[in-house]
């Protein structure tokens, strides 16, 4: 069992999923509650096998039992454990959060088909972050990139002209990463990470593998949203299926920017002759995209297109913790991306939920919020000052790493447009507070459903969680980074 | 403007390649490339006698890298049930039955055969059975030849697509899956698959690692059932994705010889 751990983290969600539609049949929430269990079994066991691997070092998993480069392997240090536990709390809580969203419906492949779309997601990005083998990370990209598709089509008829705008470029960018590989394989041979990253260094293979890294830069570019690469992103996230946005604006573009990271430090290295271009390019898309996003969301009433915009920006701060590229900001930007997971995660679980009880979306209609949903309110406020970054929240001591770690590097300009950029989130999301608390009172009606509760309880549970999780990733951030630091000793400049 | 620019972008970076691609790749069929030197080596001395499967692509696909194969089967049933999902999406397909335009009432014999040459009737039931049989023997001798569990799966979801399309609604079908059903096969049938690597990590062994399945056979043996087994569930998983996506479009589409019947439905 404790051998398996890796292995059966992902095999859980996905024996859920397969059989989701299947158990449907039998009974109506059968398949759902299922498919919800297991999200909850695979947290549990990555929580142990965090535990596992900051005791006794990193894991390496070799599948059949073949030798490295051979068989497939999963390598799980303490960043990627980490990593899984952030997905499948997401995961867990956007399971409980959608199952409110489909009451009325009493078709049994939907009620099955739409939370097997989730543990897909779930599987192809816990797959995606535990991999160490090229190849192997392009079939968990496919599987991740598919459900995602879906989950966005089924956000009715705006969302399946989003979805196939973004099955268009993202078919692209699979495209570009399945090139990057096959270059270098033709210089190397290997398809495993640590052999590539051995047989790399010790011949000069630098055109081919320039070439290589613009692919993969183009390819995780296009599925992370990056600045340039961004176009598909705004009307995705804004026509996702309500009950799953949370999961795909939350953590759906961290992955490929987990999988940057590791191409850029982990394959390739420092001592690849363009290295030091190569983070200038993606340090000045960063710059670009931090305050581009944050100058398009300021022009938003949409409370989710803003939130949208908002994520072109904040992606860029993890970019921008791989482009200054020292240790400490490295964890900054891993600090970021956990926290950034539970922040916008938790404003989209707020926006659903206030959806869910009025039918609004627009930000102009939100006034007096706060008197009739207090603890999404909270949420809300609480979500907004972290992602301006004020203390205690996460959104604080992620940029305070960041800047650490550019101040370092002698980057003054990072600092100011990390300034500059906070400044500006600043601007839309005070914007935003002040229509919960200030605005006029629209008199809104409940569609439907009333209740004594504020929403039902799985609908409070995500809410709950992560204002904790907010808070708590905050207050406890230097056993984050000094558990991140483990892994990160040898990497970076 | 942004049309020529947009031109001009392209033919840069079309052009890009051709000069910087010159000679950073290994020539084709160069014996001392990275390529044909390190893992391939290993796979050409050892896999038959590891995998005990004498085709090689074989063992290489489904047991050396056979986790691979586990989600490409996973995407599979992920583009049925997509498929389904997404064509699904409005409910009320009555509303949608477009009102039959006027030619098709003058045809009373819409639907019947054309041509009297070959009786289609008799010859489906001729081929029907044959195909199986193929996709048997696809099945089974993947190991040894070409062909494999994805070709078994084709063929048979084959046989179902001739069996509803041919003479539709003139006799009756063979097996009738609806949608539902059908998504629901292709799950339990990528399913197979997991479960095999479910049962090698309860044998104590790691995941796919054949040698572990608790079914007290020897090294070769062992290794033998453990590929029929993964193939048996992509076999099932691609019939059943065909025959989803086949009913999930059907759904959605209103052919000119449909039978007289569902007309007046509508």
């Amino acid at each position: 069992m404790m051998r398996n751990l890796p292995a059966l983290i992902i095999i859980f969600p996905l024996v859920s999923a397969l059989l989701s539609v299947f158990l449907s049949k039998i009974s109506l929430y059968l398949g759902r509650n299922l498919v919800i269990t297991s999200i909850f079994i695979s947290l549990a066991l990555s929580i142990v096998q965090l535990r596992e691997v900051i005791i006794n070092g990193p894991i390496s998993y070799k599948f059949g039992n073949y030798a490295v480069p051979y068989g497939i392997e999963f390598k799980i240090d303490t960043i990627n454990a980490i990593m899984l536990v952030m997905i499948c709390i997401i995961g867990l809580l956007t399971g409980l959060f959608s199952t409110n969203f489909e009451e009325n419906s009493k078709d049994r492949i939907k009620i099955g088909g739409s939370h097997a779309l989730i543990a897909l997601l779930c599987v192809g990005m816990l797959g995606m972050t535990s991999t160490g083998d090229v190849f192997n990370l392009y079939v968990f990209l496919e599987v991740t990139s598919l459900s995602g598709y879906v989950l966005i089509a089924l956000g009715g008829s705006k969302g399946v002209v989003s979805a196939f705008r973004y099955l268009l470029i993202g078919t692209v960018a699979a495209t570009f990463y399945l090139l990057g590989v096959a270059m270098l394989y033709s210089v190397t041979g290997t398809l495993n990470m640590q052999d590539m990253h051995d047989i790399l260094s010790s011949r000069a293979n630098d055109d081919t593998m320039l070439i290589a890294m613009c692919m993969f830069i183009a390819a995780f570019g296009i599925k992370m949203a990056l600045f340039p690469f961004h176009g598909w992103q705004p009307s995705a996230y804004t026509h996702a299926q309500t009950g799953a946005r949370p999961l795909i604006a939350g953590v759906m573009g961290k992955i490929p920017a987990y999988a940057m990271f590791r191409y850029l430090y982990c394959v390739y290295g420092t001592e690849f002759k363009y290295f030091r271009y190569f983070l200038i390019v993606i340090g000045a898309l960063s710059v670009m995209g931090m305050i581009y996003g944050s100058v398009r969301a300021m022009a938003q009433t949409d409370i989710r297109k803003m939130l949208a915009y908002s994520s072109v920006a904040q992606i860029s701060y993890i970019t921008l913790g791989f482009a200054i590229g020292t240790p400490i900001a490295i964890a900054g930007s891993f600090l970021h991306m956990f926290g950034h997971a539970f922040m916008k995660g938790g404003l989209f679980f707020a926006s659903g939920s206030i959806r869910y009880k009025y039918g609004i979306v627009d930000m102009n209609d939100f006034g007096y919020i706060y008197k009739k949903m207090p603890l999404t309110s909270a949420l809300l406020s609480i979500s907004a000052l972290s992602m301006i970054g004020i203390p205690p929240t996460v959104g604080f001591f992620s940029k305070w790493y960041l800047a650490l770690g550019a101040a370092g590097e002698r980057e003054y300009i990072y600092i100011a447009i990390l300034v500059i950029s906070s400044l500006l989130n600043a601007i839309y999301f005070f914007k935003m507070i002040e229509k919960i608390f200030m605005a006029k009172d629209r008199d809104l009606k409940p569609i439907g459903r009333d209740s004594v509760m504020e929403l039902p309880w799985t609908m409070m549970i995500p809410i709950v969680i992560s204002i904790l999780m907010i808070l708590g990733l905050g207050l406890f951030n230097v056993k984050i980074i000094n558990i991140l630091l483990m892994s990160l000793g040898g990497i970076g400049i | 403007m942004r049309k020529v620019l947009a031109i001009i972008t392209l033919v840069i970076i079309l052009l890009i390649p051709t000069f910087l691609f010159d000679g950073i790749m290994p020539s084709i069929g160069d014996p001392n490339s990275a390529p044909n030197t390190h893992v391939s080596d290993y796979y050409i001395e050892n896999s038959v006698e590891m995998t005990n499967s004498p085709n090689m692509v074989t063992g290489i696909l489904a047991d050396f890298r056979g986790f691979d194969t586990m989600f490409e089967t996973t995407v599979m049933f992920l583009a049925g049930l997509g498929a389904v999902l997404i064509l699904s999406n409005r409910p009320n397909i009555k509303k949608r039955f477009i009102i039959p335009r006027n030619y098709i009432k003058q045809r009373p014999n819409i639907g019947a055969p054309r041509y009297k040459t070959i009786n289609k009737d008799v010859m489906i039931t001729l081929f029907e059975p044959l195909m199986m049989i193929y996709a048997a023997y696809v099945y089974f001798h993947g190991e040894i030849s070409l062909g494999g569990g994805f070709q078994a799966g084709a063929v048979l979801g084959l046989a179902y697509i001739i069996d509803v399309m041919i003479v539709p609604g003139r006799r009756k079908k063979l097996f009738a899956l609806d949608k539902g059903n059908a998504l629901s096969i292709g799950g339990i049938g990528t399913f197979i698959y997991a479960l095999t690597g479910i049962l090698t990590m309860t044998g104590g062994g790691l995941c796919l690692e054949y040698d572990k399945l608790p079914f007290g056979l020897s090294h070769a043996e062992s290794h033998s059932a453990g590929i029929l087994m993964i193939e048996l569930g992509v076999t099932i998983c691609v019939m059943a994705t065909i025959i989803t996506i086949l009913n999930a479009i059907m759904g959605r589409v209103r052919f000119d010889d449909d039978p007289i019947k569902r007309r007046e439905d509508a």
